[in-house]
């Protein structure tokens, strides 16, 4: 039976139809439309062709500029800040303590809750005029911040909001971490390396896997950010946490142009993929496979 | 990393001012990190003039007021429309992106096919296309279909394993296991589907639930798909309603408000602490068995 | 009838580019106990699967009794099959596994129930019934394992490896016990395994195979005895044969004058197809090497080698002695010496061999001749 080709494309089937009507499909419209006027009360046949011209549009739009500067701000604070701080918290998490399992599910909790409209609701009156912060700031002697109202802070609340969110990096991280078999610890120690050193020249290096998994995983996300500056801030104050994917989302069902939003969402496209691309380019350099162990011991 | 476990006071020492260190970071972290969440839910039982005025979680003068009103919305709807409302999606979407994923990953890790490699990486590819891409297109497609305003653009493009993640993450795992046990079933005189239902649905039990919980966790907090394609109030999910329900509450009934948000955390909160251990078993296989 | 044969005929299987088996010809018998031996990666597995359908032949044809079962599916061969993993199904308890098979096939309840109790009284696990495969120890997993075929009435058993995740004293027991299977119900079995202890006690038949192709079939004592070339008779044996290079000097008509290591060997042959210059092997058995002076007390043409001992291996009931020959200058000779012997490494050491038990292969590595000693007398 397994070799029969048929039955392997019966089951695969509801993918390849999916593929082809939700994903292929819509990928190629917006392609198109992204070079058409089109707006969303319209029937789509009143689309006319544009050529290039929302691409154009776009290159003298510094709602776009600015939008585009404080995505890649976002994203190069988010990533690897939470990286940084999910690799430390799994080392730290990575020893034979006891209660590590309650520490690892508390920690986990935020990363699970953290992509809901209540979350987002909760860190607005966290970091609101007289939330818990500021609270927290005038209790230990310091001055209230206008978190949600100075363009220089807003975008850190968002930020903020993601990197309380560590906890599934960091449980993947974990992972990693007690896939290294111990014996390469003793062996190094016995070969005198001292903590450091085996972090640098062991643990690090069979970790790389791991990282690029969480490091384009984490990337990805990053880019399509939509829910935090949207309940969070709404964009402001002064567009200062006007992400690109709300920027589409506005442009497409706020001000119904669809055609520029459409084009907004392939240069989204293209950056995600440039920096997928780059990535997994590099993977060769810098990523260390091929320490599987052994399945079944 | 105790590795070697030498008898030597001073070195046992520094093991514990080692181990003292740890707790501490991991305490401290956590405290950080939980004190917002406890936070909301005291406030709930608070009056508002005391959630201005102490950071303590302890209410002094607890009051049901918050959450009574919360409840309410102060919508035309109850907390009750909203959470069934969301389970009127989510139910048949966690169902069919189980029954796709578990098809389509069985076909992909048991059978030879010419072009398979092709399939799987342009599966893989979907899981890294940004949503926003496709977003305007589908949504068009569904308006074409005269299906705004329903649940259907909501869930039925999972009965065609739309979601590559949890393909992947079945794979994983049925990589993980030898076909012996397959091939004896098909010497037992199964076919592949008998194969499926009575020896690798069983045996997989634990990734089918990971499957299922991070679906339904997901369109629980999901928004922007509920924000575009539903328009009456009445066919809102809980994340719509809240983003509503805030907008229309005064802006100074905090309780009101994060009682609301407490309420519509619940269901997942409830849902992770049951079956928590899948959820960590579901995210790592993904990542560090392959 | 021929209920319980296995016919294959130029049986090819290849994944992808790599050819795993080159074309197999072979006829099992009815009730036969045919081993598969040879090397890990020859195909051993691939070849047994072909049978059980689990695989399909690139090219040739299959017959189990008298039907070409080439493209049947598994469940409807007549074959039932026990692996090396067991692969027991975890969530069902020792009789929902073993009556399995006879659900899908829809025999009523009952019926099942007393086939699976009837299979398990044969293999001594009726307590052990309602318990999952993750409850009993590695023996009788493998118990159920064979109870599941057994259920199955099968004309012909496949066992792929099945004791090879045993400890070793439970591996003996169950070799023993499938033995016995065997002689009771009297089925066609095919067994594989890399292990020719394994091979040389439980089957009527062995097949040797090598990187897909079958080197030799023949009953144990007689790949043992007649090995057919190099490649057998390195792999039957153990210790390994010794092999030795030498130069024809001369054929006769029962006999082939070999020079090797300094002397001529007068080896007693018949039908060999050599000529004066050919570059021919001398194998010898560890065990067939005499030690000491009763070498030159035996009666037959015997030759005797002096060597220099390299080292010794002593394991109580017998004694490996490593020696070293001046002229030797490619590896050295493994001589078996039974009881304990204290021989001291660096002495010197003569030992002799009976020219009757020298084995030769030519430059091809195929066996030369047939040994005097099995077709006539041996002249003094
Ligand atoms: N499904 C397969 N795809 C590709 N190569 C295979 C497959 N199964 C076996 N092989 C190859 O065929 C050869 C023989 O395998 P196998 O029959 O399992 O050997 P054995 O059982 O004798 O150790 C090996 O080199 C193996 O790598
Ligand atoms: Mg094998």
């Amino acid at each position: 039976m397994y070799d029969n080709r048929l039955s392997g494309y019966l089951y695969i089937a509801p993918f390849l139809v999916g593929l082809a009507t939700f994903t292929l499909f819509p990928f190629l419209s917006s392609f198109l439309l992204s070079f058409s006027d089109y707006q969303l009360q319209d029937p789509v046949e009143q689309a006319r062709f544009l050529g290039l011209g929302n691409y154009i549009q776009m290159a003298g739009d510094d709602t776009f500029h600015g939008s585009l500067g404080v995505t890649f701000l976002y994203v190069f604070l988010t990533v690897p800040l939470k990286l940084a701080f999910a690799l430390f918290i799994a080392f730290v998490l990575n020893f034979k303590l006891r209660g590590i399992g309650f520490f690892r599910t508390a920690y986990y909790v935020p990363s699970i809750l953290g992509g809901s409209v209540a979350i987002a609701v909760l860190w607005r009156y966290v970091f609101a005029g007289d939330g818990l912060i500021n609270q927290v700031l005038v209790w230990a002697g310091g001055e209230p911040l206008n978190w949600l109202g100075e363009p220089a802070y807003a975008l850190f609340t968002i930020v903020l909001l993601r990197l309380w969110q560590f906890g599934s990096a960091m449980v993947v991280f974990l992972a990693g971490l007690q896939n290294i078999p111990t014996d390469l610890y003793e062996a190094a120690t016995i070969d005198g390396a001292g903590k450091a050193r085996i972090f640098f020249t062991i643990t690090l290096p069979l970790l790389t896997p791991v990282i690029f998994f969480n490091f384009i995983m984490q990337i990805v996300q990053a880019f399509q950010e939509f829910n935090g500056p949207y309940i969070i801030t709404g964009g402001g104050p002064l567009k200062s946490t006007y992400l690109l994917p709300l920027m589409i989302y506005e442009e497409a069902f706020k001000y119904f142009n669809v055609g520029y939003a459409a084009a907004l969402s392939w240069v989204l496209f293209i950056i995600i993929a440039l920096f997928t691309i780059i990535a997994f380019a590099s993977a060769k350099y810098w990523v260390f496979y091929g320490n599987e162990r052994e399945e079944g011991e | 990393m105790s590795l070697i476990t030498r008898p030597r006071p001073d070195i046992a020492w520094i093991g514990r001012v080692n181990a003292l260190l740890r707790y501490g970071v991991l305490i401290g972290v956590g405290l950080v990190m939980l004190y917002p969440l406890f936070w909301m839910v005291a406030a709930s039982f608070k009056p508002n003039h005391e959630i201005f005025g102490s950071v303590g979680l302890w209410p002094q003068e607890p009051t049901m007021d918050g959450v009574v009103k919360g409840w309410r919305t102060g919508t035309e709807y109850s907390f009750a429309t909203y959470l069934l409302n969301s389970f009127a999606f989510i139910i048949p979407k966690v169902v069919l992106t189980v029954v796709s994923s578990v098809l389509v990953a069985y076909g992909f890790a048991r059978f030879r096919m010419p072009g398979k490699q092709l399939w799987f990486a342009l599966m893989v590819a979907t899981i890294l296309l940004p949503k926003s891409v496709l977003l305007i297109p589908q949504y068009l497609m569904f308006r074409e279909f005269g299906w705004l305003d329903t649940y259907l653009p909501l869930y039925v493009p999972c009965a065609f394993a739309t979601d590559g993640f949890f393909v992947f993450m079945v794979v994983q795992f049925l990589r993980g296991i030898p076909p012996d046990m397959e091939e004896a079933a098909v010497i037992d005189g199964c076919n592949s589907l008998q194969v499926l239902w009575h020896v690798v649905v069983p045996v997989i039990m634990p990734a089918i639930i990971s499957v299922a919980l991070f679906q339904f966790m997901w369109s629980l907090n999901d928004f922007l798909y509920p924000l575009i394609y539903l328009s009456s109030v009445g066919k809102y999910p809980v994340a719509l309603a809240l983003k509503m329900a805030i907008d229309v509450t005064e802006a100074t009934a905090w309780n009101q408000v994060l009682a609301m948000s407490t309420i519509a955390l619940l269901p997942s909160l409830i849902v992770f602490f049951l079956a928590q251990k899948y959820f960590v078993e579901g995210i790592t296989s993904g990542s560090v068995k392959g | 009838m021929a209920k319980g044969r296995v016919l294959l005929r130029g049986v090819v299987k290849s994944f992808g580019a790599t050819d795993v088996i080159k074309g197999v010809d072979l006829e099992i018998a009815p009730g036969e106990l045919t081993v598969f031996v040879g090397p890990s990666g020859c195909g051993k597995s691939t070849l047994l699967r072909l049978v059980s359908g689990l695989e399909l032949p690139t090219g040739g044809s299959i017959m189990i009794g008298d039907r070409d079962v080439t493209l049947v599916h598994p469940s409807e061969r007549g074959i039932a099959m026990v692996f090396q993993s067991y692969a027991l199904y975890p969530h069902m308890s020792v009789a929902e596994n073993m009556g399995f098979g006879l659900k899908i096939a829809g025999l009523p309840k009952a019926l099942i129930k007393e086939k699976v109790a009837k299979a398990a009284e044969t293999l001594q696990l009726t307590p052990l019934l309602d318990r999952k495969p993750r409850a009993l120890s590695g023996g009788q997993r493998q118990r159920v394992a064979i109870g599941r075929c057994i259920v199955r009435e099968p004309d012909v058993f496949l066992f792929d490896e099945p004791l090879s995740n045993l400890d070793a004293a439970l591996r003996g027991q169950m070799r023993v016990e499938i033995a016995r299977l065997h002689a009771k119900l009297g089925a066609t079995m095919i067994y594989v395994t890399h292990d020719q202890v394994e091979a040389m006690t439980l089957a009527t038949r062995i097949v040797v195979l090598n990187a897909g192709r079958i080197e030799q079939i023949g009953a144990p004592i007689e790949l043992y005895c007649h090995p057919a070339n190099l490649f057998v008779a390195g792999f039957i044996g153990s210790p390994r044969m010794n092999f030795m290079d030498g130069i024809v000097e001369g054929a006769e008509a029962d006999s082939v004058n070999v020079r090797l290591n300094g002397a001529t060997l007068r080896l007693p042959r018949y039908d060999a197809d050599v000529k004066r210059g050919n570059k021919v092997t001398v194998g010898i058995r560890p065990e067939h090497f005499r030690v000491g002076p009763t070498a030159e007390a035996a009666e037959e043409p015997a030759v005797e080698f002096d060597a220099v001992i390299d080292l010794v291996e002593r394991l109580g009931g017998e004694t490996l002695a490593h020696l070293r020959m001046p002229s030797l200058s490619d590896g050295v000779l493994v001589v078996k010496i039974s009881g304990d012997v204290a021989l001291r490494i660096g002495t010197g050491l003569r030992v002799g061999v009976r020219l009757a038990q020298c084995h030769l292969f030519d430059a091809d590595g195929r066996a030369v001749g047939a040994p005097a000693s099995r077709v006539a007398p041996v002249a003094a």
